[in-house]
């Protein structure tokens, strides 16, 4: 008997025996009723199915983090009601952060021999550390454990997202929709789902399958081209194709994710919306995996400029939101994983958004002198898209096969 | 000054416009408002009107025009 | 009914893609038939389409095709090419071309077990290039670019538990691509430790096999680098006759022609490019001393090549091409190294009974034997061409092959012959 696992919407399979298993939660939604054993059982068996066979070894760390954070945040929680000390908090964080830091850094140090973890584990901790955040403001204050678990736990976006916010998730799940806003969720759902299968199988197939790996090879056959830096034709088509492939691939991806959540009745807020249409790198983070961005801006970017604001460590807000904006990227680069491509992409970003902010800026003083008309928007689109796509090809890694291997 | 002057004055000096007659125009949409500057919002209300608005309560769909403003202030006085 | 009316608008054409693409794909159906035109471009556009796929294969050899299998010299197409030779002259058979930059012994070995049903008892051209004889041998990145899903399959389905299929999933597993699916991950484990698939396995696996069989029947023809056309230009520059002397004229004349801006007789355009006219020279002086081909795990993955030629009685004629004596004498590549490798190789294949061995590995010094550095061309192809043409031509006398597991072996690979 081979090893039963199916990895979340890579087949054909896999979508079939979804929908057949998502049949009952649309019966009773469309008659006004949530089937909690059912969707518990069904999302179990879903879990199962990814992170068992031969991914038992997955499965049993997600069991033993889920173990971990769930003491944690209810320890957390239980002393919040009582009393709250920064550093208790600060404690608490790092905690949470603590099992993917180890995550993160075994290969690194282990020289690749060895991996923990599961898949999805970046995008739990997303959670979990917002959780304990949330609790600490006093915004989360009835905590229910089993809804928690349901919010980590739930399938449909447990592998790579869209990460979404446990207050949100909360009231989704507790309203059931009428009969004629759950049917236009299914319409929504049902288009989602195609448009998913046509960027993902169909466009990130031509990207990334038919092309990338040409495009790879001729780019690598030139690794001696332009003085050793291995810069050529094929190199540039590599950078496009990628940028496509990426956006394709982990858009066609967030959308499954929303269209099941959709067919659950829960709005999986969305990730993607026209990125390469963003007319400067500050308003591409705010159309790029949105639920990523916005998770740093919120628990990142903002608290940072706050508690520097409050402390008034520094005096110019300038200078304070170009080291928030370092730092937030800094931990994105990080948080894609321990390599100089990730982390040089992370620091990319943030100097491209400073220099996004000090032209806003001069923009602004010279307003009269500027001219602003479909030309100037038509090139600002255009150069934030070569910039978007220079920054891809860091992150694709192929620059380190390029030069040191 | 009455809770909606002073909020109007907060983020006429943000955004450098005059929202005194703009009370329901949406501040995000319009890019009137960057993080930077919601922070520096939500550090001038504390000072102002004696509040504690914690960023995760910071919804922004919720604090979007002045008038939502005055509201989520006079709720959490 | 309002609301069941929308329910049918949602997902009646759910259910419609969802019967059309089973119908597709999951029924025994193979596409549409391939016509001639399409087979001309198809076997020699050297896409990875075809050498991946399967259904262009098997129509071009059930017609006169003979597979040439090689690397990346198949892409010089000068009009000495056996391509176009085959073309213009009615010598009974085409070319179906296999292999490009960076294929090797590894991958010809899975995509020649695609054919076997349409390639026993037939002739192929296998040309070996030295240069895959790297310490390291096959590389992984290249490997996956000219390895298939359906490649895989068809060879699992009819792996044995022999030395030589226990190697060949060993190799397959220390690449990449070879545990890109976890069903043939697994089944490739499985025949690795010599044990055999289960009836589920193999089901699921001809399963798949319909699928992407279906999907290389559909698609593989799609998206082919046209080579054709040029080939039928180059043709119009060869003499009506099939003579060896016209076409050595010819040769000389097209070679004379396209070598002018260098000393190393390399073709203009190669000089120009991959040696950026001469500003790459100073790094590349003397950088190939410490070349080695001798040994290599490549020699085993040749051998799983000749085992399954041998298997197919198939009548191969190997050739060993030359190398640019100018371009070795620039960078200074160790000839007795070369001399050792080329001895190598052919102790491997003469003691097995590969008798048919055109050996040029000498004759780097002979004018416009090389389009470039390495690469065969002009009168380099005209001289692999004495060896071809009879052996294609003419019916050869049943090969007498004795396989040995001894050339899988480490101690094979390591050993150095001198």
């Amino acid at each position: 008997m081979p090893v039963i696992n199916l990895q979340p919407y890579s087949s054909p399979r896999y979508f079939l025996i979804l929908l057949l298993g998502l049949l009952p939660i649309m019966i009773g939604l469309y008659h006004g009723k949530r089937f909690r054993v059912y969707e518990t059982i069904f999302s179990l068996v879903f879990l199962v199915l990814t992170f068992g066979g031969d991914h038992w070894q997955q499965g049993v760390a997600l069991i033993i983090y889920i173990a971990y954070q769930f003491i944690l945040t209810l320890a957390y929680v239980h002393y919040r009601k009582t009393r709250n000390q920064t550093g208790v908090f600060v404690g608490a964080v790092l905690l949470a952060i603590l099992p993917l830091t180890v995550v993160k850094f075994t290969p690194f140090l282990a020289g690749g021999k060895i991996t923990l973890g599961f898949l999805g584990i970046s995008y739990l901790t997303f959670k979990t550390v917002q959780v304990v955040m949330e609790v600490r403001d006093g915004t989360i204050k009835d905590f229910d454990w089993k809804l928690y678990l349901h919010f980590l736990l739930f399938f449909p976006t447990i592998s790579s997202g869209p990460i979404d916010r446990y207050r949100r998730f909360k009231k989704d799940y507790e309203t059931i929709p009428d009969r004629s806003a759950y049917l236009e969720d299914l319409e929504k759902a049902v288009h989602y789902l195609f448009l998913g299968f046509f960027y993902k199988f169909i466009l990130g197939y031509l990207f990334g399958t038919l092309w990338l790996p040409s495009l790879q090879h001729w780019a690598l056959m030139q690794r001696h081209a332009f003085g050793g830096l291995g810069l050529s034709w094929a190199l540039l088509g590599y950078m496009y194709d990628y940028s496509m492939y990426l956006f394709f691939d982990f858009a066609g991806y967030s959308l499954f994710a929303i269209a099941i959540s959709y067919f659950m009745g829960i709005k999986t807020p969305p990730n993607f919306n026209k990125p390469f249409a963003a007319g400067n790198i500050k308003e591409f983070w705010n159309r790029w995996h949105m639920t990523l961005s916005f998770w740093f801006r919120d628990f990142i970017f903002m608290r940072f400029t706050f508690w520097f604001m409050k402390k008034r460590w520094i005096k110019n807000r300038i200078r304070i939101s170009q080291i928030a904006y370092l730092v937030n990227f800094l931990i994105m680069g990080f948080w894609h994983g321990l390599t100089w491509y990730y982390i040089v992409y992370g620091l990319f970003h943030a100097c491209a958004i400073i220099i996004n902010d000090i032209w806003l800026r001069y923009k602004k003083k010279h307003q009269a002198q500027i001219p602003s008309n479909k030309f100037t928007k038509g090139f600002s689109v255009f150069l934030t898209f070569n910039v978007v796509c220079f920054s891809f090809l860091i992150f694709s890694g192929i620059l380190d096969k390029l030069w040191f291997m | 000054m009455t809770d909606t002057e002073k909020v109007v004055s907060i983020l006429n000096d943000l955004t450098g416009e005059d929202l005194g007659g703009k009370l329901d125009e949406n501040i995000f949409a319009n890019g009137l408002l960057d993080s930077m500057a919601t922070v520096q919002l939500l550090l001038d209300l504390e000072d102002q009107f004696d509040v504690d608005v914690p960023v995760s309560e910071f919804d922004r769909n919720e604090w979007d025009t002045p008038n939502k403003i005055v509201a989520k202030v006079a709720a959490l006085k | 009914m309002k609301a069941g009316k929308q329910l049918w608008r949602t997902f009646g054409p759910v259910l419609v893609a969802v019967i059309a693409a089973l119908a597709l794909f999951a029924t025994p159906w193979r596409g549409l038939k391939i016509n001639s035109q399409t087979l001309k471009e198809a076997t020699v556009s050297l896409s990875t389409n075809v050498y991946r796929g399967e259904k262009i294969k098997d129509v071009a050899l059930n017609d006169n095709y003979v597979p040439f299998i090689g690397s990346s010299e198949l892409s010089r197409m000068d009009a000495m090419h056996p391509s176009v030779l085959a073309a213009k002259y009615k010598r009974g058979y085409q070319t179906l071309l296999l292999g490009g930059p960076g294929s090797q012994s590894l991958n010809h070995y899975f995509t020649i077990q695609e054919m076997s049903a349409q390639l026993r008892n037939k002739k192929v051209v296998y040309v070996i290039s030295p240069q895959w004889f790297t310490p390291k041998g096959q590389r992984p990145d290249a490997f996956g670019y000219y390895y298939s899903a359906l490649q895989a399959t068809d060879w699992l389905l009819q792996a044995k538990n022999t030395k030589a299929d226990r190697y060949a999933a060993q190799r397959l597993l220390a690449m990449p691509s070879g545990t890109s699916s976890l069903l043939i991950e697994n089944a490739t484990k499985k025949i690795a430790a010599g044990r055999r698939l289960s009836a589920v396995e193999k089901l699921m696996l001809t399963q798949k096999q319909v699928i992407l069989k279906n999907e290389d029947a559909l698609f593989s023809t799609l998206d082919l680098d046209n080579n054709w056309e040029h080939i039928k230009q180059e043709t119009k520059k060869l003499p009506a006759t099939d003579n060896e002397r016209l076409l050595n004229q010819v040769a000389v004349k097209q070679a004379q022609q396209e070598t002018t801006n260098n000393e190393f007789n390399i073709k203009d355009s190669f000089f120009k490019k991959e040696l950026r006219g001469g500003r790459r020279l100073p790094r590349l002086k003397d950088s190939q001393v410490r070349f080695d081909y001798r040994r290599s795990p490549e020699y085993a993955d040749f051998q799983l090549v000749l085992q399954q030629l041998a298997a197919l009685n198939c009548q191969v004629e190997f050739v060993l091409p030359p190398i640019n004596q100018r371009w070795v004498d620039y960078t200074g590549l160790n000839m007795t190294m070369w001399r050792q490798t080329t001895k190598k190789i052919k102790q491997q294949l003469l003691n097995q009974g590969f008798t048919n061995i055109d050996d040029l590995s000498e004759d780097g010094n002979q004018a416009y034997y090389m389009e470039d550095t390495i690469h065969i061309g002009w009168r380099g192809w005209l001289r692999m061409d004495q060896s071809v043409r009879p052996f294609l031509t003419e019916t050869q006398a049943q090969p007498d092959y004795q396989i040995s597991d001894y050339y899988l072996s480490p101690a094979w690979q390591q050993k150095i012959v001198k």
